[in-house]
């Protein structure tokens, strides 16, 4: 495995791991309003492939927070206090962590941009 | 006369360093969200670049690791600074890394070109354009 072909591998598993952040960020953001729904969250880890350390998904976890209780009696869940529970998800939260996997991503890609243009220089050597 | 020629062999491990530090870059880069990652460096190439031994008085390696250099396992990780690290324990940083990336791009073109003008050299020689 070349060291080009070595960071073109790392930079995909970063964009992948960026990309599944998105996702279940974007299904937290869609259900902010569910009642009961908890927030996801998914780790991030190293792991060692073919002697370079790529970025894992590790498994999803619900957020164990108190669900945030509504007061609402007319609302068809509403308990005797005419209280139901809402979703523990924060949109601020959410959206700072949207910006950050965007940031995240960008880098990625430009480091596979930047990789594939080395590569394609050598392959200039050859052009004659 | 054709063999061994430096300035190939001095370009060619410049290219070789500039795409391994590439690819370390890169892996800071996907990793700049892992909590407890530490972020890796290369030393730079001036200072493990070690001319091969055609070129200078020759000491003869009896063992690995005795010459360094040209044995091309120059790849001696070392961690960066790591003082500014999140709270996560993830010391690394975009921007420096973006520094870092820029670097090696601009070493590779550097090392090619050299490679480029060394080769239009030695056609001229051979009397081809």
């Amino acid at each position: 495995m070349s060291e080009f072909s070595k960071a073109l591998s790392i930079s995909t598993s970063g964009l992948q791991a960026q990309a599944s952040r998105l996702r279940h960020l974007s299904e937290n953001i869609s259900n902010a309003d569910t009642p009961g729904y908890r927030r996801k969250m998914i780790p991030f880890d190293t792991r060692m492939q073919n002697g370079v350390s790529q970025v894992e998904v590790g498994r999803m976890t619900l957020d164990d927070r108190p669900l945030e209780r509504v007061f609402d009696p007319a609302h068809p869940m509403a308990d005797a206090t005419g209280h139901y529970e809402g979703s523990n998800v924060e949109l601020l939260i959410e959206l700072a962590d949207a910006r950050e996997a965007q940031r995240s991503y960008e880098a990625n890609l430009k480091m596979f941009e930047q990789a594939r243009q080395m590569s394609s220089g050598l392959m200039q050597l050859l052009r004659r | 006369m054709f063999q061994g020629l430096t300035v190939f062999e001095t370009a060619y491990a410049m290219a070789v360093h500039a795409g391994q530090k590439q690819a370390v870059v890169a892996q800071n880069v996907a990793n700049a969200d892992t909590p407890g990652y530490v972020a890796r460096d290369l030393p730079s190439f001036k200072d493990i670049y070690a001319p091969a031994e055609s070129s200078r008085v020759v000491a003869r390696a009896t063992r690995e690791g005795h010459m360094h250099g040209h044995t091309s396992d120059a790849r001696t990780l070392m961690e960066t600074d790591n003082s500014f690290a999140s709270p996560d324990g993830n010391s690394v940083s975009i921007d420096a890394e973006m520094l870092r990336a820029t670097d090696a791009k601009r070493q590779h073109d550097r090392s090619l070109a050299i490679y480029r003008s060394a080769l239009s050299v030695l056609r001229s020689s051979l009397g081809r354009q």
